[in-house]
């Protein structure tokens, strides 16, 4: 019976791609366009065989690690000061929230003009995507610890290790985990748009020499792809958040 | 007015001085840096020539039907995969699938088959409006509280009257919520699109063809024009939402 | 409106309510669990009946089974002679939680009651007006629920299930969530109204002396399973002095039985 009501999420899916290899067999449409699934997988095979898509799947994967790795700790370092620090929030806060209403994308032209098109631009692109939202969620989630839980830290005088360690960081950390995982899927949407405009590896450059060449199936492995490591990062980052909220009601 | 309050001018102020100053080094940092003069003298030139209105229209007007059009359907979708368990369970599978490949990441595959005309960049952005429509209306119409259904029931109001009196009010709040994240998404994907297929007027068309003639001035009008453009919508937008939520309480 | 009243009212012809072997069990982590058992209640027309019991006994679920929440039971519900099946107009409840909807305002929840009723729509104003007045609302019909304080929602929460003129009307804790001053206003305001509009009333409190001071009866039951122990008739007439000595009697009578000594 699970099982039955497991399968039947399945029929959608596998109706739709009976559907998209009987149309491909059937030749209504010019075979460039509508290409059989099983060429498709081929296609996926071929490349792996070849190592290429190894290669541009470690080429983006090591520039999301850096620049988010960058950006994040930044983020995380800006966040706190901007929630405990009144002067830091004087000097700063009016740039970084007029700043981080200006999307990443939009600012892909200025910084290829700026860094040129090198690794340069899409680290400086990833990180500067990472720092806002986990400045935020950094500084949300460090104002938000109940000012009660101090003075419960107060009555029974504990020392400020215990109070960081077992007060100050898990109230702090849900919000913070979060802004991470926001960040991190952002990240990697716009490390593949920047990868499409301008690359010589990666993912992105992949699917737009795919497209280039006419090459559908390649850009459907791309995207797939594309859409697979986004699924991954996004659901291994809410594995976290959930472990770090069990305590929280639902 | 005192002194304190203008704190928070220092630091821009600061970074205008150092970019002006790395302008004022070489011809190599006049390149990337512009003079802020020229940046000014940029803001007149595209504003005088209706360049900047024109472009600034087409890639509004985009955003605001894609943006029309994926709330429309994704209110229909997301109601649909609440109320009926049967197209949940053939809708679900589907759009979660979809929805993880980044959006940006369509545009090559739309383009192929679509060419890369004004409708191709509609769909992208109707679409990148669509998802947080179908999710929003999803969760806050599954999350409309039992007591507010029971007490329908005891009302013996109609299943059309449940969904027209008590669930879609009851569901307004979340599904406005929705609107401002497919609006930033909207506005967003439909100058990024433009930056991938720049035929046609946007403003992401102006500034590829910016960077092209290495017009720096022109870029940094167009990056504070989208940034302008985008908050003064999302402003508007949580006006209007909250005009219409009166009902709730105000904290 | 104090010469009104005495014992039981001979006004009301309709609202007869019997309950014959009701029994209901629920599963609770696969194991039947009884919350009912054997429930037999014979309630007259314009009857006011109070029902208190531990938390656990039951009364409310009862409550939502009498009002059709609920139809996995068994058992008879009758009102009138005739099987109650679901939710139905002629029976209104007002639950712990006023239940308004927030985004209507006062004026528009209570005319939602009177939503599929064929009359003429001045016709529909008059009765909502009226009941607004009833419960003493009046200057409020535009308010917004969060604008209402808990006890005026309360009241709101009283003319909706009223203005339907219900047969049976269904307390469930009505003014459990209020402060003590609101609920000792409110429990007048309850028999003033019941006086007035004399259905039957069929009210689940856990404060014995709310119980007392407007049940005509007050059902007592116990837990596990959910039973009835005792069906005391209170015979004075309303409206009730709070301190009567009589009450009290009854009042440590009940706590001792309740709390066991």
């Amino acid at each position: 019976m699970r099982l039955l009501s497991l399968l039947s999420w399945l029929i959608s899916p596998v109706a739709l791609l009976a559907l998209w290899a009987l149309l491909a067999n059937a030749g209504l449409f010019p075979a460039n366009l509508l290409i059989p699934p099983l060429e498709v997988w081929h296609s996926f095979t071929d490349l792996l065989a070849t190592g290429e898509l190894q290669e541009h799947l470690t080429g983006s994967l090591s520039r999301l690690a850096l620049g988010f790795v960058v950006g994040a700790l930044a983020g995380l370092a800006f966040g706190t000061a901007l929630a405990l620090s009144k002067t830091v929030e004087a000097y700063c806060a009016p740039l970084f929230h007029t700043l981080r209403q200006i999307p990443s994308i939009a600012l892909i032209p200025m910084f290829v003009l700026l860094f040129g098109v090198d690794e340069t631009f899409k680290i400086v692109i990833v990180a500067k995507t990472a720092f806002f939202p986990v400045a935020l969620a950094t500084c949300e989630g460090v104002r938000a610890i109940p000012r009660s839980h101090f003075e419960v830290a107060a009555v029974y005088r504990l020392r400020w290790t215990t109070l960081v360690g077992l007060i100050a960081l898990p109230a702090a950390v849900p919000a913070i985990v979060t802004g991470v995982r926001v960040a991190l899927t952002r990240a990697w949407v716009v490390l593949v748009a920047c990868e499409l405009l301008a690359a010589d590896s990666g993912m992105g450059q992949m699917i737009e020499m795919g497209r280039q060449m006419l090459r559908i199936d390649v850009v459907m492995v791309g995207v797939v792809i594309t859409g697979v490591i986004g699924f991954t990062l996004d659901f291994g980052l809410r594995r976290v958040e959930r472990r770090f909220t069990r305590w929280q009601s639902r | 007015m005192n002194l304190k309050s203008l704190r928070g001018l220092v630091l821009p102020l600061l970074l205008l001085g150092a970019w002006e100053y790395a302008s004022r080094q070489d011809a190599a940092g006049a390149y990337a840096f512009v003079p802020l003069a020229q940046v000014g003298a940029a803001w007149v030139e595209v504003l005088g020539s209706g360049e900047l209105l024109v472009n600034l229209w087409a890639s509004l007007l985009r955003t605001c039907t894609g943006l029309a059009l994926g709330i429309v359907g994704g209110i229909g979708l997301g109601a649909l995969m609440a109320l009926s368990a049967p197209a949940n369970r053939l809708i679900a599978p589907l759009f979660h699938a979809l929805r993880q490949v980044p959006m940006l990441g369509w545009i090559p595959l739309i383009a192929l088959c679509f060419g890369n005309g004004e409708s191709a960049k509609l769909l992208i952005v109707s679409l990148a409006a669509l998802y947080p429509m179908v999710l929003n209306t999803f969760e806050s119409l599954r999350q409309v509280e039992g007591q507010h259904r029971e007490a329908a029931r005891v009302l013996m109001l109609s299943r059309a009257q449940q969904l027209r009196l008590i669930l879609l009010p009851a569901a307004l709040p979340g599904i406005a919520a929705g609107v401002l994240q497919a609006l930033a998404f909207a506005w967003v994907t439909s100058v990024g699109s433009e930056l991938f297929l720049s035929s046609g007027a946007g403003l992401g068309s102006l500034m590829m063809n910016a960077e092209a003639g290495a017009r720096m001035e022109i870029i940094v009008v167009c990056v504070l024009c989208i940034g302008l453009c985008g908050y003064l919508m999302s402003w508007l937008c949580t006006l209007l939402s909250r005009r219409l939520l009166r009902w709730r309480p105000t904290r | 409106m104090n010469a009104i009243a005495h014992a039981l009212p001979t006004t009301a012809t309709h609202g007869a309510l019997s309950i014959r072997g009701l029994s209901k069990s629920y599963a609770l982590k696969g194991k039947p669990m009884q919350v009912l058992k054997d429930i037999e209640l014979n309630i007259q027309p314009g009857e006011f009946v109070s029902i208190v019991g531990a938390s656990g006994c039951g009364k409310s679920t009862l409550l939502r089974l009498i009002v059709g929440l609920d139809q996995a039971y068994q058992g008879q519900i009758l009102l009138d002679q005739q099987p109650v099946h679901g939710p139905g107009l002629e029976r209104g409840i007002v639950f712990q939680d006023h239940r308004l909807f927030p985004w209507m305002t006062l004026q528009q929840n209570i005319a939602l009651a009177l939503k599929n009723h064929t009359m003429p729509a001045t016709h529909k104003d008059r009765l909502v007006a009226e009941h607004i007045a009833l419960v003493g609302l009046s200057g409020y019909e535009q308010a917004y629920p969060h604008q209402l304080s808990g006890g005026m929602a309360q009241r709101a929460a009283i003319a909706r299930a009223l203005v339907n003129k219900p047969k049976v009307l269904l307390l469930d804790e009505p003014l459990g969530a209020l402060d003590a001053l609101t609920r000792v206003r409110l429990q007048q305001e309850l028999q003033r109204i019941w006086v007035q509009e004399r259905c039957t009333v069929i009210m689940v409190t856990h404060d014995i002396e709310e119980a007392l001071y407007l049940g005509d009866r007050v059902i007592v039951m116990d837990a596990h399973p959910g039973r009835i122990r005792e069906d005391l008739r209170i015979d004075l007439p309303h409206p009730r002095e709070r301190d009567s000595t009589v009450l009290q009697a009854y009042k440590q009578r009940l706590l001792g039985e309740l709390v066991g000594h």
